[in-house]
């Protein structure tokens, strides 16, 4: 289902003019408002972010794309959170993620956060302050695709 | 342009699934701040890393106006006729993502149903309205060191929440309408959001921002509604709070016995001259409140002889009064000057009875 969200983010910018590099980065935000018509049917609107205010969700979309001549490799796209932004969720994209400001990373759910009495718990969402995603075979020539991850505004 | 994306159903609670445990910011980011997101791309064109590409967007967080007016405690303030400086406590809290200032009013509730029930009838006077000094006197309860308010909370910051003290005067029992035992009056506290960053004055009024979106620091409107005709996203917040009329209500019956006469002694005495006859005046109080220092009078009759020393205070009685029975108990007490037996009773608790007993001989 999740799928479906990026093909219709994908709609939503059609023919992005990425920059003339080898490779073309483009990051967006939207924010995430839920409503109920009528019906009672939930709709989720992703909008521009013109009125956002703490508590609103986010929702992060990075395009890539290969315009070189050649395939890209050890391509890595790196994501620090913005300070007012905590981190919810990154789809099923699986990123690595980092609680310790970059030093160490990994899956969310292996990574654990000093506590002040010197142990140690598991990572929580909010822990999280950057987001990488690792590919592990060279972007081809032409190649695009799409993360995406999900925040909400402290 | 605004860009939207609409899609139905099931997509979308699955989509929200994944933020739906979001804890509740109270205030969050500061309005105005800006965020940025960089994200970075390195890679590698034939075993050479190249350079890093990055790509940024941002966005500035808007100003979301949101407070809270809470009665503390919920129970009503028990007061008595005539009280002055009764006191009814609020708390109201900024949770909007600035500083802001806050005009209050604290108004009287006409007639309708009182915040703990029963119904508004009387007003009191004099409203003013405190802000709790924490740093001396009583924190957390009313006092001479507290702030009188002139109309607004100044500079309240985020995330904070603050002690304010609605007080006023309660009318006599001579007032119109009467206050009564149980007599409710109703109290509404408004605390509306002003513009901040002034100290010592009070701010502009603050509208939210309609029509289209724009790029800078708008403001949205996040209240709650509170009391009756405080509607939600209004940049205001209220709530109600009552006094309560507790007094004494008092009933008064005298009863007597025969004890003895010269002939029959104890034995079904008759009221012959000699006779001895025992005497017992009870007060009995239906009100809400205790009644102190309760003097209570009563003329011997020039047909009777006082007992001296036969006085007994504050002794029981068995049912209300004036239906039920005195039994004729008590402390010794009171004081007797010709022709008046007089006795006071410190303290006669709501739904108590209380006795004044003597005893005295036909003449």
């Amino acid at each position: 289902m999740r799928t479906a969200l990026f093909l219709l983010v994908a709609t939503l910018m059609p023919g992005q003019a990425l920059a003339a590099n080898q490779v073309a980065l483009d990051n967006n935000v939207f924010v995430e408002r839920v409503s109920t018509d009528a019906q009672g049917k939930q709709k989720i609107l992703l909008e521009e972010p013109k009125v956002v205010v703490p508590g609103d969700r986010l929702v992060f979309v990075l395009n890539y794309r290969n315009a070189g001549a050649q395939p890209a490799d050890k391509f890595v796209i790196t994501n620090p959170m913005p300070a007012a932004v905590r981190f919810a969720d990154a789809g099923d994209t699986s990123p690595l993620v980092s609680v310790d400001g970059g030093k160490q990373w990994g899956l969310l759910s292996d990574l654990t956060v000093p506590m002040t009495d010197g142990s140690r718990r598991s990572a929580q969402p909010a822990d999280v302050t950057h987001v990488r995603w690792a590919f592990q075979k060279p972007i081809p020539v032409g190649g695009t695709g799409k993360l995406m991850f999900r925040g909400v505004v402290k | 342009m605004t860009s939207k994306l609409t899609y139905m159903g099931v997509i979308g609670l699955a989509a929200l699934s994944s933020v739906a445990a979001t804890p509740a910011f109270a205030a969050g980011t500061t309005a105005g701040t800006t965020i940025t997101n960089t994200a970075t791309v390195d890679y590698q064109v034939g075993g050479v890393a190249q350079g890093q590409q990055s790509a940024s967007n941002n966005f500035t967080v808007d100003r979301k106006i949101n407070l809270l007016v809470e009665e503390v405690g919920t129970v009503t303030t028990s007061v008595v006729p005539g009280q002055a400086n009764a006191v009814t406590t609020f708390q109201l809290t900024n949770s909007s993502n600035e500083v802001l200032d806050f005009a209050l009013v604290a108004t009287q509730i006409a007639g309708g149903t009182a915040a703990h029930g029963g119904t508004d009838t009387f007003n009191a006077n004099n409203i003013r309205i405190y802000r709790d000094n924490t740093v001396t006197g009583t924190v957390g309860s009313w006092d001479v060191g507290d702030t009188l308010l002139t109309g607004y909370v100044d500079e309240l910051v985020v995330d904070t929440a603050i002690r304010l003290f609605v007080v006023a005067d309660i009318p006599t029992t001579a007032a119109v309408p009467a206050v009564v035992n149980g007599a409710v009056a109703g109290v509404t506290l408004r605390a509306t959001a002003r513009e901040g960053g002034l100290v010592g004055t009070q701010g502009a009024a603050i509208t939210e921002t309609t029509g289209a979106n724009t790029a800078g620091k708008d403001t949205v409107f996040a209240d709650i509604a509170g009391a009756a005709g405080d509607i939600a996203r209004d940049g205001s917040h209220s709530d109600n709070d009552d006094y309560t009329v507790q007094t004494a209500s008092l009933a008064v019956a005298k009863s007597s016995r025969v004890i003895s006469d010269p002939f029959n002694n104890t034995t079904n005495p008759k009221l012959i001259p000699g006779a001895v006859v025992e005497y017992c005046i009870a007060v009995g109080n239906s009100g809400g409140a205790a009644a102190t220092s309760v003097a209570i009078n009563d003329a011997v009759p020039g047909q009777l002889t006082f007992v001296p020393g036969s006085i007994l205070l504050g002794g029981t009685y068995t049912g209300t009064v004036p239906s039920g029975t005195c039994d004729f108990n008590g402390t010794a007490g009171g004081s007797y000057t010709a022709p008046n037996v007089s006795g006071t009773i410190a303290s006669i608790a709501a739904g108590a009875v209380s006795t004044l007993v003597f005893r005295a001989t036909v003449n």
